[in-house]
This record gives C-alpha cells, structure tokens and sequence, in this order.
C-alpha cells in the first residue's frame, strides 16, 4: 500500500491527486476552504459595497444566499446523507455545512423538535463591529433569518425559527447570536 | 481511537465535526466544496452582471480576485508545507489549491525552472460557451492571463507566464487553455 502524505513537501509528481493525502491533511484543508469561502464572499461583497453602494450589495447578497443556501444544503445533505423532516435533522445539517470551521457554535437539541443553537465570537459580526456602520442590522437580523427559515423549511416547512439574541451584543458578551428551532407537532 | 463516520446519518452529536469522518468520506466533501467555492464565486459575478452590468461585474471581479490569487497560493503553500521560489514549487501549489479539484487539468515540469499546465474541460469556460456572449474574451483572455502571474508572483516575481493557448477553442476541442512557466535565473 502506498505510504499517504502528511503534507506536499516532497518533489513535484505529475500524479498529484488529493487522495494521497492523510487523513488529518483533508481535514487541516477543509478547515481552511472554510475561511477560504468566508474570505471570499466577503471580499465580493465589500468590493461591490464600493463600487456600487451597500444597497446593491445588500441585494445582490440576498439574491445569491437565496438560492445558495438550497445547493449547499441539498450538497451537504446527499453527501452525508441526513435526512428526516424534524429539527434534530435540521441541526445536524448546519453542523455539517462547509462553513461550521469558522463559527464558535453550540448546538443544544432539547428533543428531536426543539433546539437552540448559539453563535459566539462569529467572525462576519467581530468584522462588521469594527467596520461600526451598522451593516449588521441587515446581515444578521435581514438576511441571516432568512437563511435560517430557510434552511429549517428545506426540511420542514412547519418548523419555526425565532431569533431569541441578535447583534448589537452586551459589551463584553461573546454571545453573537442565538436562535430556536421548533416544531409543533 | 473512535470509529469514524461514513456519513452523519446516525443520530445528533452534539460534538459532531468533521474530524469524525472516515478519510474517503473527506475526500469527498473536499471534491464538493471545491465546487462549492466555484459556484459561489460564479454567483456573485452573475448577480452584480444582472443588477450593475457586464462592465462593473468584471471590474469588482478583477479586483476581488487580483487580491483573493496570491492569498490561495501563499495559504495553499503554508497549509501543505511547499516551499521554494521555482516553477516547481508554484506548479505544486496549484495542483492543490482549492480550485483544482474542479479542473481536469495536466500539469508538467520539465525542469525545476519550466513547465506547463493546460487544462481541460473547464466548468467556467463551458458555462461561458453556452452562455454565448463571448465573456471568455474578458474572463479568460484578460483576468487568468492577469491572474496567472499574480499566482506566479506569490512565489517568485521573476517567473514568466506565457498563455500558449487561449479560448476560443476548436469546436470538438478539449483543450481551454494552455500556460507556459519560466524562471529565467
């Protein structure tokens, strides 16, 4: 059996693939594809803030998001195979979603109907914080309950989301957000 | 040592992360969320087009990625330990970064100072193609040839890049593009 690579320090070989790489390598990658996408769609949207105004931005964030959120679920879902129409299914995929590196998150399921997820320290918040314009108002209380709605009725569309903490946070808190997820059967 | 996961098909962990993962199972998420990363990126460029124009998308795109390449290739390098500041060492680097699983691509060196990549069956070129509105003239014949050296730059500024063929391509043709390297010492 071929010996794996910890890392790609060794000479060139025209036969590279990802698949010669340990386990703990892929993962040290999909940790930082997580920044990576963060980085990236951040840097499309302050580059479009400047050029074309934040409303534009905004817009132009919600139209992609929308659609986004459903490959990315459908993408996680399929490869992991969750499934199921009750909350604790509706958890398990924002755990597994190609961001979950990036976030400080607890995830507390009460029953397999019921839970509340907690976002601290989050990395989009501590930036739009610095930035002081206030742009968390649509990010965080616009756009992220959108996707969270979302992301609950892709699974159930009786499930009902209510954001129980948003930004601005307490001084001194590294509680960014905190959300309910809650089926009535 | 844990037994690692398949999939998440089992019932909710509250710790769950991706380190739980069989190794194929990784392998797999890296194949996806390479796509992701695409497909996102691709999004962005179609809804500021749709909402600003051609002219201002390719503008925010040029400027998001003329900072985002050099980033993928030092973060690609540190992450898989590549050092040097030859053709060989970049060549490595964009055999793994996060974009290449996505690319059928040849890559080769034909000495520690020369080499060639061509790829093959580009996604972005066949969405453009089908599209029909000959973007690849800005995307490709433009920004990758800006973009290429950027890339090269991050790990040596005196190496050379030469598009040796550039889209369009022969009807039936595989081949979208083909870049020659040279460090001249």
């Amino acid at each position: 059996m071929t010996r794996l690579l910890k890392d790609y320090s060794g000479p060139f070989d025209p036969e590279f693939s990802h698949a010669k790489l340990e386990r703990e390598t892929l993962l040290a990658i999909l940790r930082e594809n997580s920044d990576y996408l963060r980085r990236l769609d951040g840097q499309w949207y302050v580059t479009v803030m400047q050029m074309c105004g934040n409303d534009a931005a905004f817009e132009c964030d919600v139209k992609i998001w929308e659609k986004f959120i459903l490959y990315e679920l459908k993408a996680t879902t399929d490869l992991l195979n969750i499934h199921g129409d009750d909350v604790a299914t509706v958890v398990k995929a924002m755990q597994a979603t190609p961001w979950m590196w990036i976030h400080d998150r607890t995830f507390e399921l009460k029953d397999q109907s019921h839970a509340v997820i907690t976002y601290r320290n989050c990395p989009t918040q501590v930036y739009l914080e610095k930035e002081g314009s206030g742009r968390e108002k649509q990010i965080c209380h616009v756009l992220e309950r959108r996707l969270f709605e979302m992301t609950a009725h892709y699974f159930n569309p009786r499930i009902e989301v209510t954001a129980l903490k948003l930004p601005p946070r307490e001084k001194g808190s590294r509680i960014s957000c905190q959300w309910e997820f809650k089926l009535d059967r | 040592m844990a037994k690692q996961l398949p999939d998440y098909s089992g019932p909710f962990n509250p710790n769950f992360n991706q380190g739980q993962l069989s190794r194929e199972t990784l392998g797999k998420l890296l194949t996806a969320y390479s796509d992701y990363i695409r497909k996102l990126d691709g999004h962005w460029y179609l809804s500021v087009m749709q909402k600003c124009g051609n002219g201002t998308a390719f503008e925010c795109d040029s400027e998001v990625w003329e900072e985002m390449a050099a980033y993928t290739i030092r973060t690609t390098c540190e992450l898989l330990n590549i050092r040097g500041d030859d053709v060989e060492a970049f060549l490595k680097a964009m055999q793994v970064n996060p974009w290449t699983l996505m690319y059928k691509c040849k890559i080769e060196l034909v000495n520690k100072d020369h080499g060639f990549i061509t790829f093959y069956d580009c996604p972005t070129l066949e969405a453009l193609e089908r599209e029909g509105g000959r973007r690849w003239e800005t995307i490709c014949n433009d920004l990758e040839v800006r973009l290429m050296d950027v890339k090269a730059h991050a790990i040596n500024p005196r190496i050379k890049t030469n598009p040796i063929k550039l889209p369009p391509r022969q009807p039936g043709s595989e081949l979208c593009c083909r870049w020659e390297l040279k460090l001249e010492r």
